[in-house]
């Protein structure tokens, strides 16, 4: 048709989409200087515009400066991000899951926190201690915290379960009801069951291994019998009902654990669903996990200070409380006020109080994908039973890690 | 894979100089590719293979380890546990999947050939799936075979058959995303079109004249014609399944879920297992260990289909 | 009879691969949980109502914040200038490794099959090195340099030059033609299917690539259409499967398009291997 017009469309946009890439690398003349930072892709667009309005309000504070901020999503976030560190065209600072911040402390690739930049008792522990490097050093900020919790159906289980032996009773007494719905989704063995998994073990009172005098643990029959629950709990649970598209959204599940992100999703997809979330069921004691994102400024970057600079102000006391409900999660400033209420929230925040990190060795997500979670799913499958599954893959995790005792 | 047999006679024709003119032009219709293949194929494939002789994660100084990852993938089950596991994975995924694709193709081709009214209609409808982008395909058949909700279940049901779990069973995981490749077998339709195309009508017709019935005309006549194609398909799918891994990250990543190759690492094909290492568990020298192991295997594999095609045309 | 059996495996083969597409193209339309339904429903209807409940939401919000909009112009000037560039580098190769006799043609030939069996992912991260050394890292020209030749296509594009009667050729070099125009005046008038066959592939192939451009693309503005679509799926809200499929039926719609517009002349380069053997 008018291929003119066309033409002549492309090629301005071929002008602007140069002109735009030049600027990308983090051009530092004195007076206007751009700051490169990379995150998660947004959970939401409400997320987006809160991000955006704490840009502003940065750049606005300190004339001169542009925040460029890229969003990726998190999946592809770390393949992306290696691939620019090699060719030198990596940003000034990013979002970095907390398994890999002493892995690029380790390497050199970050840079410590200078002294000063943040006092003590400015976050709250626990999400501060992510950042430590294998020297004791500080490499980075938190940016929320998370974990996860008992998500249930009010219809199918009028009151939520608060151990594992009424969690078991309360599942089976929705699948026998109908023979259609599950009792709950119990996790898989993937990566992300195997994050969870530590979570259910504390429950019972026991870590996964002790680090410091390294021990594999979760081969002891504290954290079997958090197996042989997941074990015991699929059987009313059949997973071709719950493999099926938001199985708990569908009201085909009476529970399922997962994090504060899902709670929006669901009353805006599904309003129709009357659900609620509790603490974790434990058995001896309340636990959870903890996830969360942090924050690191790269060697690379001739803006280092800057990039403190806007790490503490999005974590500060005003700009952490909706930032961390953006990403999905909760406050790690210790003066933010979490946004949100209600009986959701107050789970969560009880879950993230009787917290436990997942072990601080640099190979645990390997460990987690490749050892750990096809132990549990042969056990859910019933190829081994949780004694061996786990006692194997402890076996492997002490080989890999040179921790033979 | 010999190259033309130049016909003395013919060429005597050309004279020194107009010999020599010719090779600058050839030199300088070949620069441009030459220069491609020099620069975004040797010497990536080079400084690869230096890699995979090292220890290293990107971000850090490689430092050279000799034969170290390619001894350990073999042998070290505690730092590779799935790596035969991914390998068998790819084989078999190979092994049903081409042979169903070509099988798919020639089928909707010889259909086709058979028709005139409406052909176009047919060969573009049975062309659109190729053109789905591959982020696309893995979304629409994740809800496709989604065990409650997707129409595949739905179906079956209709003829009595029970539904099936198919993306978290581990040994439907394979025959599932062969299925999708056949799903996706426009472009050997159309290369095999062009085949049966290309079969002269009077050889046919003598065929015919002699007898033939329709299958034998297809076996006699049909087959040996169409052997460039399918030779040239069977090698080009073969290559292109070894090395499968859009489809199997897209069927098993998205919503935050992590990637580790669908239950029991039944769907982790081989280039996947590679990429987890490269990007995730932090290992890139162990990963272009393993894309060279990739590499000699694939050359085998493409050496042994071309002797046995030049045994079979002796 | 037989070509009523005939027509009849064409319509059911026929319908296994278009009815994922009309499912596609139903979801798109479909609003919240009405997707959920146990018996498969290919209109827009309210789950609980049965009333009709289509809406483009799920275009708007994919096109603006999904940012598909934007990704989908960048998809169609690059493969624009990408695929014809292509195509012109492969031929002119193909012709000289077809053609032209000259000292070390058939190794440098072998050398290049080689080339084709090194799996991708093995270059992915030396080709970034080199295309930053090229400075060519998150631009467009970073998508369109380090694709400019494929050695599959030359491969395809040589063996097809083989075939074409050398007499021909003869006939044009004897009138005092020169190479180039007989590449242009014979061979490639001639080639037709083949390149048909050729530009259709590479413009899929770069039409939906996903890893390339992933890796070398950092600005959101310059991101390709299946980049955005991968951003789509990936993220914990467009999980939602009536966004993706939204969106997937945005990136295959142009496809569409372009084979239909293209469709007589494929077809006219098929049938003209048929007329010439």
């Amino acid at each position: 048709m008018s291929r003119a017009i066309a033409a002549a469309a492309v090629l301005a946009f071929a002008l602007t989409a140069c002109g735009s890439g030049d600027s990308g690398g983090g051009g530092q003349a004195a007076e206007s200087r751009t700051l490169t930072y990379w995150m998660y892709q947004d959970r939401t667009p409400q997320a987006g515009e809160v991000v955006e309005k704490i840009r502003k309000d940065f750049e606005k504070a300190n004339p001169g400066v542009t925040v460029k901020i890229v969003k990726i999503p998190k999946d592809d976030f770390n393949t992306k991000l290696g691939s620019a560190i090699s060719s030198k065209t990596g940003p000034d600072v990013s979002t970095l899951d907390q398994p890999l911040v002493s892995k690029y402390a380790k390497d050199g690739t970050i840079v410590e926190l200078p002294a000063g930049t943040v006092s003590e008792g400015t976050y709250f522990k626990g999400a501060y201690d992510t950042n430590l490097g294998t020297d004791g050093k500080y490499y980075g900020l938190p940016l929320d915290q998370t974990g996860v919790a008992l998500f249930y159906n009010k219809k199918l289980v009028p009151t939520p379960p608060t151990t594992w032996d009424e969690m078991k009773a309360a599942s089976e007494k929705v699948h026998a009801a109908d023979p259609n719905v599950a009792g709950m989704v119990v996790p898989k063995g993937d990566g992300y069951g195997g994050w969870m998994f530590p979570g259910i073990v504390a429950g019972n009172g026991l870590e996964m291994a002790d680090v410091a005098s390294k021990k594999i643990l979760f081969d002891q029959p504290q954290a079997v019998e958090a197996l042989q629950l997941w074990v015991d709990l699929l059987k009313s649970s059949p997973r071709k009902i719950t493999d099926s598209d938001q199985p708990f959204q569908n009201g085909l599940a009476g529970m399922m654990i997962s994090g504060p992100w899902d709670v929006p999703t669901i009353r805006e997809q599904f309003p129709e669903l009357d659900f609620s979330v509790a603490p974790l069921p434990y058995k001896t004691e309340p636990a959870g996990n903890i996830g969360g994102e942090n924050a690191v400024v790269y060697k690379t970057s001739p803006n280092q200070d800057l990039a403190w600079k806007w790490l503490t102000f999005i974590t500060n006391e005003t700009n952490n409380g909706p930032l961390a409900d953006a990403l999905g999660g909760f406050p790690v400033h210790t003066k933010a006020t979490a946004v949100g209420s209600g009986p959701e929230h107050e789970a969560f925040l009880a879950q993230l109080k009787v917290a436990h990190a997942r072990p601080a060795v640099p190979e645990w997500i390997q460990i987690n994908d490749e050892i750990i979670a096809p132990a549990i799913e042969s056990a859910l499958l019933g190829k081994m039973t949780a004694q061996e599954a786990l006692t194997d893959a402890a076996n492997k995790t002490r080989s890999l890690l040179g921790w033979n005792s | 894979m010999s190259s033309t047999p130049v016909v003395a006679g013919r060429r005597r024709r050309r004279s020194a100089p107009g010999r020599r003119r010719d090779h600058v032009i050839a030199w300088l219709l070949i620069a441009p590719a030459l220069v491609y293949f020099v620069v975004f194929l040797l010497y990536p494939a080079l400084s690869a293979l230096y890699y995979s002789f090292t220890d290293w994660n990107l971000r850090t100084t490689a430092s050279w380890v000799g034969f170290q990852n390619y001894v350990d993938l073999f042998t070290d089950e505690v730092k590779y546990p799935h790596f035969w596991k991914s390998v068998q994975v790819t084989l078999q995924y190979t092994i049903i999947a081409v042979p169903l694709t070509l099988g798919t193709a020639l089928i909707q081709a010889l259909l086709i050939n058979a028709i005139k009214r409406g052909s176009n209609l047919f060969r573009l409808l049975l062309f659109l799936p190729v053109v789905t982008a591959e982020a696309a395909v893995g979304a629409i058949w994740r809800w496709l075979y989604d065990p409650r909700y997707g129409l595949i279940n739905s179906v079956l049901e209709v003829f009595g058959i029970p539904g099936q779990n198919w993306l978290n069973t581990p040994e439907l995981v394979i025959p599932a995303l062969a299925f999708i490749s056949a799903w996706q077998c426009g472009i050997a339709m159309i290369i095999f079109l062009a085949g049966l195309k290309g079969i002269p009508g009077s050889i046919l017709e003598a065929a015919t004249i002699d007898g033939a019935n329709a299958f034998q005309r297809f076996r006699k006549v049909v087959m040996p014609m169409l052997r460039p194609t399918t030779f040239y398909l069977l090698v080009t799918g073969v290559i292109a399944a070894l090395q499968v891994f859009g489809l199997v990250y897209v069927i098993f990543s998205g919503a935050g879920r992590s990637v580790t190759g669908g239950p029991e690492q039944s769907g982790l094909a081989y280039v996947l297992h590679l990429y987890l290492f490269a990007f995730r568990y932090d290992a890139m020298g162990a990963a272009c260990a393993m894309s060279f192991i990739l590499l000699v295997f694939i050359m085998i594999i493409t050496a042994v289909q071309f002797k046995f095609v030049k045994q079979e045309a002796a | 009879m037989r070509r009523l059996s005939i027509y009849g495996a064409l319509i059911i083969l026929t319908l296994i691969s278009v009815v994922p597409f009309l499912w596609m193209l139903a979801t798109s339309f479909k609003h919240g949980s009405d997707i959920y339904t146990k018996v498969p429903q290919l209109l827009p209807l309210d789950k609980e109502t049965g009333e009709w409940a289509g809406t483009l939401e799920n275009y708007s919000y994919v096109m603006e914040i999904g940012g598909l909009g934007q990704a989908f112009l960048n998809s169609v000037w690059i493969t624009l200038v990408l695929v014809p560039a292509k195509l012109l580098v492969d031929a002119l190769a193909a012709y000289a490794f077809a053609r032209i006799p000259f000292p070390g043609r058939d190794k440098i030939f072998v050398l290049l099959l080689g080339g084709m069996m090194v799996p991708t992912i093995t270059l992915l991260i030396p080709r970034i090195h080199v295309t930053q050394a090229l400075g060519m890292f998150d631009s467009p020209w970073g998508l369109i340099v380090p694709n400019i030749a494929s050695v599959i296509d030359i491969f395809l594009l040589r063996q097809f030059f083989l075939s074409i009667p050398k007499e021909l050729e003869e006939a044009a070099l004897i009138d005092g033609g020169g190479r180039m125009q007989i590449f242009w005046r014979v061979i490639l008038p001639l080639s037709k299917p083949v390149l048909a066959v050729v530009t259709i592939t590479s413009f899929l192939f770069h039409w939906n690539d996903l890893v390339w451009p992933l890796v070398v693309l950092n600005d959101p503005e310059l991101y390709t259409l299946p980049l955005a679509l991968q951003q789509l799926v990936a993220s914990p809200d467009g999980g939602r499967a009536y966004y993706i499929m939204a969106g997937a039926t945005l990136a295959v719609i142009p496809v569409i398009v372009v084979l239909l517009i293209f469709q007589r002349r494929i077809l006219a380069g098929i049938a003209f291997t048929g007329l010439k053997a």
